[in-house]
Parts: C-alpha cells; sequence; structure tokens
C-alpha cells in the first residue's frame, strides 16, 4: 500500500484545492436556511472536472484512479463549506455516473457521461420507496414491457436531487414473481411522460441538495434506457453501492479537518477563567480525540481508495469506511458544538450546520446498522 | 513600424505561494509555488484577446530551472499556446529579466508583450519598463483596461495612477503591464491541466538565445521584520486622544 502523491497526483489534488478555496467559500447560512441549491457552483465543479474525475477520458471524463479521487473530494470538503452542493455532487456521482460507465450501452454512455461530467447535466437514482428503505430489494414499483417502451408505475421517496436531475436513475421490478431478479434498472429522463418529481422534501441537513418524492404514473421510458439488463438491477445497485460507501464522505473528511482547525483557534482565542479554554484538559483531550478521528477517517479512507484501485470486492472496505466516516463525523461536529459552548449552538458560527448535515450520514446509502450487518457476515458471524 | 497583433508574448514569474506564506529565513523548499498573480492577470487578459479573435498565438514565456514547470503547465492549462523556459537558476535582477526577455523577444517577434507590474516576491516593478527600454518600444504599465485598436495596431490603456485613470494609446508593438482590476484570471480546470502534461515544454538557454547576463545585484540578505510591540489599552476616548495628541503626535 503506498500513499504517497506522485508529482501528478499533488499537481491535480493542489489545483482541486485552490479552486476550492478560490470558488466555492460562499456564504452557505441563507441558503441553507431557505434551502437554496446552488447551480453556479455546480457548474463550477463540473467545468472544473469534478463530477468526471472517475470516468474514461473517452467520455469526457479525467480517468482518474479511486485514491486520486477521493482525495480530490476530501479537498474540495476542506474548502467548501456547502455539505449540501458536495451531498448532490456525491450522489450525482455514485448513483448515476458509476452505473452508467459500468453498465451503460455505448450509446447511453455517449448521450449522457459528458454532459453529466462537465456539469451540465444533474443525475441521482430513485430506489427507497415509502415501504421499503433498508430492505431495498423490497420495491413495489413495476415496470412492463409494451412494445418499444417500459411503462413504470409507483412512486419513491427521499429522492436526491429529485427536483433538478435531468435523468435518474429509477429500479422497478418487471416480474414480481422472480422477487429480487425482477429488478430493473431504467434511465428516466426528465420530462417524460407520467414522470413527477416535482415533490420536495424538507429535511433537517444538508438543505442545499435538494429532495423528491417521484412518482410514476403509468411513465413512458423507451426501451433503449434500459440499463443493463432486465433483472440485472440488484447487482447493479450494489455495485453502485459499495462505490457510494466508500466513496461518499471523503468531503466529509475535509469537514471534519476544517472543524478541527476551526476547534483549535477557538480553543486558542477563547479565555475563560483567565486563560485559553485550550488549556483545561477537559476541552484539550476533547479535540485531540478529534484530531485521531480526522487522521483515522482519512487512513480508513484511503486504504478504501487504494484497494479500490487493485482488487474487484471492496464490499468490506466500502462498508467500514462508510460506518466509520460516518460516526467519526457525526461525533466531531458534536464535540465542536461543545467546544463553541454557547456559540457553537448558533446559526451564526456555523457548527451546528455541520453536525444538522453530518447526521444524516447515518442513514443514507445504508444505514450504520446495516454496515454492521454487512461487515458482520462478512467476516463470518 | 506598426503591426497588427498576430502573436502575443506573455511573461511570467513562479512565486512563492502567498496562501502559503513562508516567513523569510524559513526554508524555501517546501513552501508551494504559483504563478505570480499579476502575471496570471496578463495571462488571462492575452486569452480574452484571443477569445475575441484579436491574437492567434500566445506564447508563454518563464526563467527557471525546472523545478518551476508545474507553473508552466499551470500556464498552459489556463490556455497559453506554447511555453518557453529558458534554463536558469539563477537568482536574476529586474535588468538581467529583461535582457533576457529581449532575447526571446527578438526570436518570437511578438507584437504584443503582456506581463504583471511586479512580482510579488521581490515587488520590483522594473522588468516591464526596462524591457520597453532596451527595446525601444512604448510602453502601458499599471493597466486596467486594454483595447485593440486601428486593426489590432495600436492599444487604448487605462492606467491607475495617483491622478485617476489615465487613458494611454501605444503604437504596437509594445510592453504592456498588468494592475490588479484588469481582469479576474480563470481557474485552471483539471481537464486542462491534465491536457497541458502532453504539451512539451520548450527549455532553452541563455547561451542560445545569445544572451549573456550576470546580475548587477547581488542579494545580501534577507530578515524578518522586527515584531510589532504589543500596544496598550485605554481606558476612554479621552484618554485616547490625550494618547495620539501627546505620545503618538499624530494629532
Ligand atoms: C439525506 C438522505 C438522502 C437520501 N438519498 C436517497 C436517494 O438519492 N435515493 C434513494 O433511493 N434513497 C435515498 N435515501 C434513503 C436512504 O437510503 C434510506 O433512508 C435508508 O436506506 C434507510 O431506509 P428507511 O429510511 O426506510 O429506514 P428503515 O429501513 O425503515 O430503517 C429504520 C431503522 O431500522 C433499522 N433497520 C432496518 N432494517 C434493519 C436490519 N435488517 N437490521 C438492523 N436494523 C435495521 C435501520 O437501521 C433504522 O435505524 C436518502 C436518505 C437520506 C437521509
Amino acid at each position: 500500500m503506498d500513499f504517497s502523491w506522485s508529482d501528478q497526483q499533488r499537481e491535480l489534488l493542489d489545483a482541486v484545492s485552490r479552486f476550492g478555496r478560490e470558488q466555492l467559500t460562499y456564504e452557505v447560512i441563507e441558503n441553507d436556511r431557505n434551502a437554496v441549491f446552488n447551480h453556479d457552483a455546480w457548474k463550477k465543479c463540473g467545468e472544473f472536472g469534478i463530477q468526471g474525475l472517475l470516468v474514461p477520458t473517452e467520455y469526457g471524463g479525467l480517468g482518474q484512479d479511486p485514491l486520486t479521487t477521493v482525495a480530490a473530494l476530501e479537498r474540495l470538503g476542506y474548502a467548501c463549506k456547502d455539505n449540501g452542493l458536495l451531498f448532490s455532487i456525491n450522489a450525482h456521482m455514485w448513483t448515476a455516473v458509476i452505473p452508467l460507465v459500468f453498465n451503460g450501452t455505448e450509446a447511453q454512455k455517449r448521450k449522457f457521461l459528458p454532459g453529466l461530467c462537465d456539469g451540465t447535466l444533474i443525475g441521482g437514482n430513485a430506489m427507497s420507496e415509502p415501504n421499503s428503505g433498508s430492505d431495498a430489494f423490497a420495491l413495489a414499483t413495476t415496470a412492463t414491457r409494451a412494445g418499444d417502451k417500459y411503462i413504470l408505475n409507483g412512486s419513491k421517496i427521499f429522492c436526491t436531487n429529485g427536483p433538478i436531475a435531468d435523468m435518474l436513475v429509477v429500479f422497478a421490478n418487471v416480474d414480481k414473481s422472480r422477487g429480487q431478479d425482477g429488478i430493473t434498472a431504467f434511465l428516466v429522463e426528465k420530462g417524460a411522460p407520467g414522470f413527477d418529481p416535482s415533490h420536495k422534501i424538507e429535511k433537517m441537513g444538508v438543505r442545499t441538495s435538494p429532495m423528491a418524492e417521484v412518482f410514476f404514473e403509468n411513465c413512458e421510458v423507451p426501451a433503449e434506457n434500459l440499463l443493463g439488463k432486465e433483472g440485472g438491477g440488484a447487482f447493479l445497485f450494489t455495485r453502485s453501492m459499495t462505490w457510494e460507501r466508500g466513496c461518499i464522505l471523503a468531503s466529509a473528511v475535509g469537514s471534519m479537518q476544517r472543524l478541527l482547525e476551526k476547534c483549535i483557534r477557538y480553543a486558542n482565542e477563547r479565555k475563560q477563567g483567565g486563560q485559553s479554554i485550550g488549556k483545561y484538559q477537559l476541552v484539550a483531550s476533547k479535540i485531540v480525540d478529534m484530531k485521531l478521528r480526522v487522521e483515522s477517517a482519512r487512513h480508513i479512507l484511503y486504504h478504501y481508495g487504494w484497494v479500490a484501485g487493485h482488487r474487484k470486492a471492496v464490499y468490506l472496505e466500502a462498508a467500514m469506511t462508510k460506518l466509520h466516516l460516518a460516526d467519526a463525523w457525526v461525533k466531531c461536529a458534536e464535540d465542536a458544538i461543545q467546544i463553541h459552548g454557547g456559540y457553537g449552538y448558533m446559526t451564526e458560527y456555523e457548527v451546528e450546520r455541520e453536525l444538522r448535515d453530518a447526521i444524516g450520514a447515518k442513514l443514507y446509502s445504508g444505514t450504520s446498522e446495516i454496515q454492521r450487518n454487512i461487515i458482520a457476515s462478512l467476516i463470518g458471524l | 513600424m506598426t503591426q497588427p497583433v498576430e502573436k502575443i508574448l506573455v511573461a511570467f514569474k513562479s512565486v512563492p505561494d502567498p496562501y502559503e506564506a513562508a516567513a523569510p529565513g524559513d526554508s524555501g523548499s517546501t513552501a508551494k509555488s504559483v504563478i505570480n498573480p499579476f502575471d496570471e492577470i496578463a495571462i488571462e487578459e492575452a486569452l480574452r484577446i484571443r477569445e475575441r479573435g484579436e491574437t492567434s498565438e500566445i506564447v508563454g514565456v518563464t526563467i527557471g530551472p525546472s523545478s518551476i514547470d508545474e507553473q508552466v503547465r499551470a500556464a498552459m492549462a489556463m490556455g497559453v499556446d506554447r511555453a518557453i523556459r529558458i534554463d536558469d537558476a539563477r537568482l536574476l535582477d529586474p535588468y538581467a529579466v529583461a535582457r533576457i526577455l529581449r532575447g526571446v523577444i527578438e526570436k518570437e517577434a511578438p507584437q504584443l508583450v503582456l506581463m504583471g507590474k511586479q512580482a510579488v516576491d521581490d515587488d520590483s516593478n522594473q522588468v516591464g519598463q526596462m524591457l520597453a527600454g532596451l527595446l525601444g518600444w512604448p510602453q502601458a504599465t499599471f493597466v486596467s483596461k486594454i483595447e485593440l485598436l486601428d486593426n489590432r495596431t495600436r492599444a487604448r490603456c487605462t492606467r491607475e495612477t495617483d491622478a485617476g485613470l489615465e487613458v494611454i494609446d501605444v503604437n504596437l508593438p509594445a510592453i504592456i503591464t498588468a494592475d490588479l482590476r484588469l481582469n479576474e484570471p480563470r481557474y485552471v480546470s483539471l481537464p486542462g491541466l491534465i491536457k497541458a502534461r502532453k504539451k512539451p515544454i520548450d527549455v532553452q538557454t541563455c547561451q542560445q538565445l545569445g544572451v549573456i547576463v550576470e546580475p548587477l545585484t547581488r542579494l545580501s540578505s534577507t530578515a524578518r521584520p522586527a515584531r510589532r510591540s504589543a500596544g496598550t489599552r485605554v481606558e476612554s476616548v479621552a484618554e485616547l486622544v490625550i494618547k495620539l495628541k501627546e505620545e503618538a503626535k499624530v494629532l
């Protein structure tokens, strides 16, 4: 295992840091309050090359390896306080771009990938339903073949990017009697007849990332928008989830680093009882734990990135990365509030938002309980 | 003799990253380098001129050892068509730099030369002026706006001076140095960066250019400025006024 950067990696990562520092340091408080998505920042990230980091160059991407990709996203998370924007970018990369890269036909790749890379198209996926969350494969949405089309019926919930997406990877069952083997993925494009992604959902954190409940009422999808094979949806979903688990919290490591530095500054500046609060062992030890958490989070992330670039089966590493990073991020944000005292609880100080943004990490891409189940089964329990 | 712009030469320097400020005396080797911010503005202006269809080629030129190739690639990633690095690791003074640049200009024959008004590391603010003198070309320094006129044979430049915004016309070829408000440089995109890795850097030596330069000045030392002593607290506005009058003698 080797995490030392080559000159080319370092040059790329420095460029990401600089891009983030110069282009993505806008104010987030109002956007968070009003749940506003920053389209302009999305476009800039696309033009800069973020969304296409992992995509092969022939489809408009940069063809980078997983380790470089997660490290780049970490740099972005450090520079940009808009965790919602980064969450939207992640959802797009892992649930729309990755399935296309691995399962798209040549025509589908040519049609969607360049736009998904350069920021002109926004993607996402729709798996979760009102009655199937952790048990995702129990989904009820159906797809029926009718000539050169499929007809979709059902509804999806918690669809990140739903209200702004140009295309979604939608999972439906073509034959309920086959159970999980009937699950099939479709590329549903904005404006498809019978497709309604307009019902926005309000949420606690990552509020700048739009989310929708999505309805399919005799929704017509052309047969050429079948993604992968009929019945191949469960495998396709698992592959996309594995990438997502490994990578989706890379930017959170940057966010944790930012919180750590903020806490160190505050603990040195804030004086109580005639000394900096950082001189109190109880405060210092919280910050030391935070430092340990950030470093271990970074290591497990890079380890995942390295392994993902060197072998195929990474289920265990991906689940461990997701579980560890989600816990570390939430704990970091919680401790950061404690260190900032009452100020940390106030919107203006931009610490409480980090906690709200972090908590969702224990839910999406499989809850922490589900990650534990996966790890347990993979280590022989 | 005036000539319409066909080729722009932009000179740029690699400087320590002002965001990662290293204090004098710190070993400079680990500090990151970037293109001098004013030179970046000059590069951006050249790109905009090309995007308006007012030049066909932009050549970047810098002087330094191979360790600055990252900045050369950054210039190409921004959009400079080709880049020349004059391989010289010496600490050069502005006159030496101007003479080397003259050598490059005589070879490349651009109609317009752009560069930053100064480098943020040594703040000399002399290269553009000296170069214009050496070449006998007109110059416009501290420029915040450039318009090419008369079929691109003349540049109307707005200069930021103490007296206000001064507008001057220079016949081309000319030297123009960029001020902060000329434009806001674009960022280097990752696709641009990766493409730039494939473009070759044209490495030349002073010898090849036929320029023999010895710096006229020598750096004898750099030191950290004396630390500012701590201020004092005053209890009231009245006390502040008294201290400003009697101790600081500024009122
Ligand atoms: C911010 C955010 C964004 C999201 N974006 C998307 C998206 O873009 N697309 C999409 O399809 N979905 C999305 N989701 C949905 C997400 O994937 C689900 O919320 C998640 O899978 C959990 O499902 P559920 O909410 O139905 O909870 P449930 O599955 O009902 O779980 C409730 C509780 O029971 C526990 N539990 C359930 N089953 C087990 C088990 N077998 N063993 C132990 N404990 C169990 C869970 O861990 C949890 O604590 C998003 C969710 C969030 C919060």
